[in-house]
């Protein structure tokens, strides 16, 4: 085995300014863990339980979208194609939340209402079996009403001819 | 449960690594380094196995792909000779003090992993990516036991970037194959999981050179400016996180003493290829602590070309395997910009330069990236192995400036949401090159 000469140069354990640049990462830490800690949300009550993984994210504004779709998994049968709106519309949150279907509702298709902050031509997504609304509910009902949740409703379409 | 299982099983891919990481030349490092070097090793390793089984036309399965990571691992085994051992040759006398300084260290490494935890759970720092794309391709591919290429090509799934490398849809389906479906909140506690794992690898990555008090110090800085920073900029669940790791784990061997060493070499370059596999923003990232290696530890990196292959091979490797899945799908041929390549609006250099100052300001007032400058200052003078992590982080800064202004439209609002995180690295590098300083050097440095 080789030997690593440069162990064999004596060692000076402590030298004068070793202290202190040790101490500077140390306060460096207590300076961005003390700031860490503050910023967390304690005034939402950070131990409960939140109701998805964005409530108290910057993108907490998705968090509705996120819940109806995730509670909508049960209603929606496998290879169903599915739509997401907003009511009122809002064609950056139907954005957002064609991209949650695609993601929540593996196995179904999702169809955009909007795509990149744009509403879509409405035959793009005329033809969807499952129509999830976050938010009121829609003064003309789209179809059968299947659930109901503080967030929005799912509503299944009647078959087109 | 789901979630606890789908987070359990990213340790198998550990497993991958450990018939590396058992040689004997990684001896000299605390096992906790050692662990944390074969779970980030067999992560980079099972996700090449991933990538490599789809050209070759081979359905995922568990089994066959830790076993898969695991032969590559022992394949590269054959490739060391027995090496010196720092640590175990000759163990470094404690210093006066250390233990209370160790101590203090790993007590607020701890807080701050604790704090990403606190935060993690209370849905206070996922990231939309982790929805949008890394989480729906990683659970598209579960399913399929593949690349599913038809996914991909998907007009409606084109904000999914099929392009992006494949390291962390690759593992997120592995835990989705494993668990059974994907886990949403599984997948944004690799956000704590991983700096939990980094708290706990670092210091002895870092140990060989600057002592036990000084590395936990350093490491301390290095998990609290992470920590903040994926608090203030909602990295849980994608891919800066295994970014992160990858990167910090492959600077801190690369400025060590033992970075001279073959085998530290080969381990810093299938990191360095995790990283590269991780982001897009990883190849330039690669390519520069690769280069500059060189640069900032001449007689560390010789022979040259021994040198180079270990350092750069593995990256090339998995990225044209990805890159030789695109165009033989047709699905994409390399990275996908933003215009023409030297197309510049240098008009919109003063609405960047104050756009990425206001993204970085809205982040824990920047103190994520001033705290570990200051240190650096403090620090000064540092030694010439400074040219590897300050070099870095400034071809990253112009990588970054480069591409905001690539774009014909006003970038604004695309780099207040990205430019934090993707800024991310350059204070983890601040915070690894505070440990460069030239006084107080309890040994003569070599370059």
């Amino acid at each position: 085995m080789k030997v690593d000469k440069r162990r064999d140069a004596p060692v000076s354990p402590f030298q004068p300014s070793t202290f202190n640049i040790q101490l500077f990462p140390l306060v460096g830490a207590a300076i961005l863990v003390a700031f860490t800690l503050v910023s967390l949300p304690w005034k939402e009550n950070l131990f409960r339980r939140p109701r998805t993984i964005f409530d108290r994210s910057a993108a907490s504004a998705v968090a509705p979208g996120y819940a109806l779709v995730a509670a909508a998994v049960p209603v929606i049968p496998a290879g169903a194609t599915v739509v997401v709106r907003t009511e009122p519309r809002d064609p950056i949150a139907e954005t957002y939340y064609h991209r949650f279907a695609d993601a929540l509702l593996p196995g179904r298709r999702a169809l955009p209402a909007s795509f990149y902050g744009r509403f879509a031509p409405p035959e793009v997504s005329r033809d969807a079996a499952y129509v999830l609304i976050v938010g009121a509910k829609p003064a003309e009902p789209p179809g059968r009403l299947l659930l109901e949740t503080p967030e929005g409703t799912v509503w299944e379409t009647p078959p087109r001819r | 449960m789901t979630g606890l299982l789908w987070l359990a099983s990213l340790l198998l891919v550990g497993l991958s690594g450990l018939p590396l990481l058992l040689h004997r030349a990684f001896a000299g490092y605390p096992l906790s380094t050692r662990l944390v070097l074969a779970g980030a090793s067999g992560a980079a390793l099972v996700s090449f196995a991933m990538t490599a089984a789809v050209l070759l036309g081979i359905p995922w399965n568990v089994p066959g792909l830790v076993a898969a990571g695991a032969v590559l691992a022992a394949g590269l085994r054959l490739f060391l000779k027995p090496a010196l051992v720092f640590a175990a040759d000759a163990p470094r006398p404690p210093e006066p003090g250390e233990s209370p300084r160790v101590l203090a260290a790993a007590a607020l490494s701890l807080i701050a992993v604790g704090a990403a935890l606190g935060a993690t759970f209370a849905g206070a720092a996922t990231s939309p990516d982790l929805l949008f794309f890394w989480g729906p391709k990683a659970q598209q591919f579960a399913l399929a036991r593949t690349f599913d290429a038809a996914f991909m090509r998907d007009e409606f799934h084109q904000h999914m970037h099929a392009y992006y490398p494949p390291l962390v849809t690759n593992l997120g389906a592995f835990a989705s194959m494993v668990a059974g479906r994907m886990s949403w909140t599984g997948a944004t506690l690799t956000f704590p999981l991983l700096l939990v794992f980094l708290a706990a690898g670092l210091p002895g990555a870092l140990a060989d050179r600057l002592g036990r008090a000084h590395a936990a110090a350093i490491a301390a800085l290095t998990i609290a400016v992470i920590s903040c920073l994926g608090v203030e900029a909602d990295i849980a669940g994608n891919g800066e996180m295994p970014l992160l790791l990858f990167e910090t784990l492959a600077i801190a061997l690369l400025i060590s003493e033992a970075a001279a060493e073959p085998p530290t070499q080969l381990i810093a370059g299938i990191l360095l290829a995790g990283a590269a596999a991780t982001k897009v923003e990883g190849l330039p990232f690669t390519i520069s602590a690769a280069a500059l290696f060189f640069l900032a530890r001449p007689r560390a990196s010789r022979p040259f070309w021994p040198a180079a292959g270990r350092l750069i091979l593995p990256a090339a490797v998995m990225l044209s395997a990805w890159f030789a899945f695109g165009a033989s799908r047709r699905i994409f041929f390399g990275y996908s910009g933003y215009g023409t390549l030297f197309d510049l609006h240098l008009d919109h250099a003063r609405v960047v330069l104050a756009a990425v100052g206001r993204s970085l300001s809205a982040a824990g007032h920047a103190l994520p990236w001033l705290v570990p400058l200051g240190c650096v200052l403090a620090a000064l003078p540092l030694t010439r192995r400074w040219i590897l992590p300050i070099g870095t982080a400034a071809i990253l800064t112009a990588f970054f400036l480069f591409t905001y202004i690539h774009r014909p439209e006003d970038p604004s609002l695309w780099i207040s949401w990205s430019a934090a995180r993707i800024f991310s690295p350059v204070a983890m590098l601040l915070a690894l090159a505070a440990s460069l300083g030239s006084r107080g050097e309890p040994r003569p440095a070599s370059p």
